[in-house]
């Protein structure tokens, strides 16, 4: 299990290696730069600043920089776009904001989706599943574009009850209806797939021999069926964690919460290659994370799976 | 007074296509301590009975009638009231090992609910008991496979612990579905042994669900013959098997292939050059161990320096339990999977490492039929033109036309009705369904078609019709058959020579009625012996030759030389037995005596 984990921890450095020498060049392949604006600047004004950031070297020498920079002083270089900031900053100002709205969507997500899976699996074909069945898809079919407005339009502008945006270090009326957009859509999927993958563990031999041996349902639902339902569930939430994490532009947008989903978007659009980069490194490096703890956890649902 | 007595007892489901009467109406009684056999072939509604009695239908179904169990009425009782019976009164065990037990829950954990749920017993005291039925069902290492989870133990010690688990409570009634049909024939034989025991120990009334006469006539008292949800006949087992009234048991017994028939298909005359010569042929895959920080692989011999021949209009058949490399060698001999060594050679033209296209014009002389009829046909094409496809290749030259009238002799060839073209394999049954696979495997007319279990997922009487068909062919094409299968009678009763294969050797290989009537190797005796034979005289009278230990994993160093302890002990681990000719035309692998060999236990 150790050797696991240090091996994969080995190869992830290579991936992350190829992501950014990846990102790097289609960031600068990709049309205009960072100074491209509708008024040009005069050519002797954009060559000192291409100067200043180092944009006039050769690429493969920006690069060797750049990796330099990262390795040994751990600095993802200054924000092209806002002076006086570099991507540490932005980043650490960013993340902790995505980090909590995104995790407690994903715990509202999870919990609520499996619990309805689970209810419709067990009350297969009566009323409870019918509208465990008609929520789930009505939360699938509403992303969190079509949530923000809903949600603000009802809690802020009729009702009056929670404020319409801002983050204020957190405080929980400014995290609900951040949280509950964003979760919205998974907790539909989470929901569908928990229903179908209980239904069909309830179906099993195994399950048929719970029932034989005399055991009460719950002990049946509880102790031998939940394992083997979860382990679907599990090979989708492990993406799901990552986006969720790392925030969303729409909810950052509609509720102004200033998470990193914005900042990333924002840093695309304007072709801030140290910011673009800084958070695509962020999220590899989570998604390696992620997908290493979700192949652990299998092999906690499934004995059969020894690493 | 009858232990379990059901009376007028129908299950209905509710389809989308209607209601179906699964059950129509059916009384029987079971005493105390007797063994019932409920035979009958797949959709004939005895599994449901006993389903519909432990309320263990699926939604669908439903249930009317009367269920007794010590003249308490049973049937659709509330879950509760029945959970004080499943388990303690009646123990159940099901067809399939592998998939019976929970995946992750450890075999101790398993056993132990049973008792604190029927008993409120917990604890070291649990433990205890645990322990002295996984002993009693003679589980080797007892104490260690508590703390096991399923997947670390074989089909046959799976199937164990599932009889262990439902005897924890002193079951009156042991009710056991189809319990060895997914099991080796030696593993078959001991399971059975087993219940026999527990029934005269315990006293434990057993009713036998089977398809299998054979299993029957070795088991049960009694037997009740099932046939679309209604009795067709019932009696003692020797009455029925001695003087059958019905038409349905007549045909039922007739289509049991014997072992001991004596009618095996004769050897024929040795020729020069044979069609098919397989020359120490290995298949090896590497399987990755953990070890170190990146692991290791190690090779698992799967099939390890096989050599035979065939010669034009023979047919072979190969045997040995499950993982003994007999898929593998067809699949090795068909270039499907590339031999790690050795060669094979048709009608003297090596084809091993042939590129593709080469490789085809020899494939259209080699044919094979796969075990599953339904999973081996494209589910989106229609049979017909499943059975046209090798048409489309070899013989492009062919009109629409022609291709349509081959294709429509063929089906009529094989049994298949004319108006069946345009239907898709799940509309069929599995019997059409592996008439459509030899169909498409005779279209281009062979030389040689390897039938890789093809008959043994279907039921008898369908299995004896395909194998009538198949001697049908032989006969009218010439062509030559390499016949896998794990079922002993029904290799003896199509094939010329067998091969029995052991962990990817050949341990012996003769003229099929010699290796059945007059084995030499003890893994071969302890086959043949192991065979239930549908006749209970003959079957209650015969002893059985039982070798030491389970069925070994191929990743076990030691378990090729299983039959020769002495090279073990001398440390030669590495040794290879030599396959010598003891009487002519019949060759066995070199093994200690059976003395030595039963030493080691």
């Amino acid at each position: 299990m150790l050797a696991y984990i240090v091996r994969r921890l080995l190869i992830a450095v290579p991936t992350i290696l190829l992501l950014i020498v990846a990102s790097f060049f289609l960031m600068h392949f990709a049309p205009g730069g960072p100074f491209t604006s509708e008024r040009p600047l005069p050519p002797a004004v954009l060559a000192n600043i291409e100067a200043r950031y180092g944009l006039d070297q050769p690429l493969w020498k920006q690069l060797w920089d750049y990796l330099y920079n990262i390795v040994v002083h751990f600095d993802f270089g200054p924000s092209f776009k806002f002076k006086d900031r570099d991507v540490n900053d932005i980043i650490a100002q960013g993340f902790p904001i995505s980090l909590t709205y995104g995790s407690l969507s994903f715990l509202v997500a999870t919990t609520v989706g499996v619990a309805l899976g689970i209810a419709a699996a067990i009350k297969h074909n009566s009323w409870i599943d019918y509208l465990a069945v008609g929520l789930g898809i009505a939360a699938q079919a509403l992303p969190n574009f079509i949530m923000g407005p809903i949600l603000i339009l009802t809690f802020t502008l009729w009702l009056g009850w929670l404020p319409g945006g801002g983050w204020n270090g957190g405080q929980w009326p400014y995290l609900i209806m951040p949280v509950i957009a964003l979760a919205t859509s998974y907790m539909g999927s989470i929901a569908r797939i928990t229903r179908s993958s209980m239904l069909e563990v309830l179906n099993s031999n195994f399950i048929r021999t719970a029932r034989a041996k005399g055991l009460p349902t719950r002990t049946v639902i509880w102790r031998h069926a939940l394992k083997p339902t979860l382990l679907p569930v599990v090979s989708y939430l492990g993406p799901v964690f990552v986006y969720v994490l790392t925030g969303s532009v729409f909810v950052d947008i509609y509720f102004s919460t200033g998470g990193l989903g914005q900042a990333y978007v924002g840093s695309a659009l304007s072709r801030d290659y140290a910011v673009l980069l800084g958070v695509t490194i962020l999220y590899g490096v989570l998604t390696v994370l992620v997908n290493l703890l979700t192949d652990l956890a299998y092999a906690w649902f499934d004995p059969k799976i020894r690493y | 007074m009858s232990l379990f007595s059901v009376k007028n007892l129908s299950v209905q489901f509710n389809t989308a296509d209607g209601v179906v009467e699964a059950v129509k109406g059916i009384s029987f009684d079971i005493n105390p301590g007797e063994c019932l056999g409920i035979v009958g072939e797949s959709g004939s509604g005895k599994s449901q009975t006993f389903m519909a009695a432990m309320g263990l239908l699926p939604p669908a179904g439903q249930a009317t009638g009367s269920a007794m169990l010590n003249g308490q009425e049973i049937l659709n009782l509330p879950v509760n009231k029945l959970n004080q019976i499943r388990g303690d009164d009646v123990g159940m065990i099901f067809q399939d090992p592998l998939t019976a037990l929970t995946p992750h829950l450890r075999i101790g954990q398993q056993m132990r609910e049973v008792l604190q749920v029927h008993e409120g017993l917990q604890g070291s005291a649990a433990r205890a008991r645990c322990l002295e039925w996984l002993d009693r069902v003679r589980i080797p290492e007892a104490k260690r496979r508590l703390d096991q989870y399923p997947h670390e133990l074989s089909g046959g010690m799976r199937q164990r612990v599932m009889i262990a688990m439902s005897m924890l409570c002193n079951p009156k009634l042991l009710i056991a579905d189809e319990p060895t049909t997914a099991l080796d024939v030696t593993v078959q034989a001991d399971i059975l042994d087993l219940m026999v025991r527990l029934q005269k120990d315990e006293g434990t009334a057993i009713a036998l669900i089977t398809h299998d006469m054979g299993v029957v006539a070795r088991m049960c008292d009694r037997v009740q013959v099932m046939r679309l949800g209604q009795f067709v006949e019932a009696g003692e087992t020797r009455e029925i098997f001695r003087a059958p009234k019905h038409d349905y048991t007549k045909t039922l017994l007739a289509a049991m292939p014997r072992i001991d028939a004596g009618d095996a298909p004769k050897a024929l005359e040795k020729v020069d050059e044979p069609l098919l010569k397989v020359d120490d042929v290995k298949v090896h895959f590497p399987i990755h161990v953990s070890g170190g920080l990146f692991g290791h692989k190690v090779p698992l011999k799967a099939v390890d320096g096989v050599s035979f021949d065939i010669r034009k209009g023979e047919t072979l058949g190969v045997v040995g339990e499950s993982g003994c490399g007999k898929s593998t060698l067809a699949r090795a001999v068909l270039q499907l999977i590339e031999p790690s060594a050795g060669n094979v050679s048709w009608l003297g033209h090596p084809i091993v490492g042939l590129r593709r296209a080469e490789l085809n014009k020899y494939r259209k002389d080699l044919q094979i039929v796969f075990q599953d009829p339904l999973a081996s046909l494209d589910p989106r094409m229609t049979i017909s033109a499943s059975i046209a496809e090798p048409l489309k290749t070899y013989r492009p030259d062919l009109t629409e036309r022609e291709r349509k009238k081959l294709v429509a002799e063929m089906m009529e060839r094989v049994g298949l009705k004319a108006n069946m073209i345009n239907r898709y394999p799940h509309e069929l049954s599995g019997g059409q369904n592996q008439r459509v696979g030899i169909a498409r495997a005779m279209i281009n007319k062979p030389k040689l078609i390897i039938c890789d279990e093809a008959v043994s997922a279907l039921d008898v009487s369908i299995q004896a019709q395909i194998v009538e068909l198949l001697r049908e062919l032989q006969q009218e094409f010439g062509l030559s058959m390499i016949f896998i299968s794990h079922d002993l009678s029904v290799v003896r009763a199509v094939s010329n020579r067998i091969m029995v294969l052991y962990l990817g050797r050949i341990v012996e290989l003769g003229d099929g009625e010699v290796i059945c009537s007059d084995p030499i190797h003890p893994y071969t005796k302890s086959l043949i012996s192991a065979v239930p034979i549908p006749d209970p005289d003959v079957e209650r009278s015969r002893t059985r030759l039982k070798l030491p230990g389970e069925l070994p994993s191929p990743m076990d160093p030691k378990a090729a030389l299983r039959f020769l302890p002495s090279r073990l002990a001398a440390g030669e681990n590495d040794y290879v037995p030599l396959l010598s000719e003891v009487k002519p035309n019949h060759f066995v692998a070199e093994h200690d005596p059976l003395e030595a060999i039963m030493a080691k236990a």
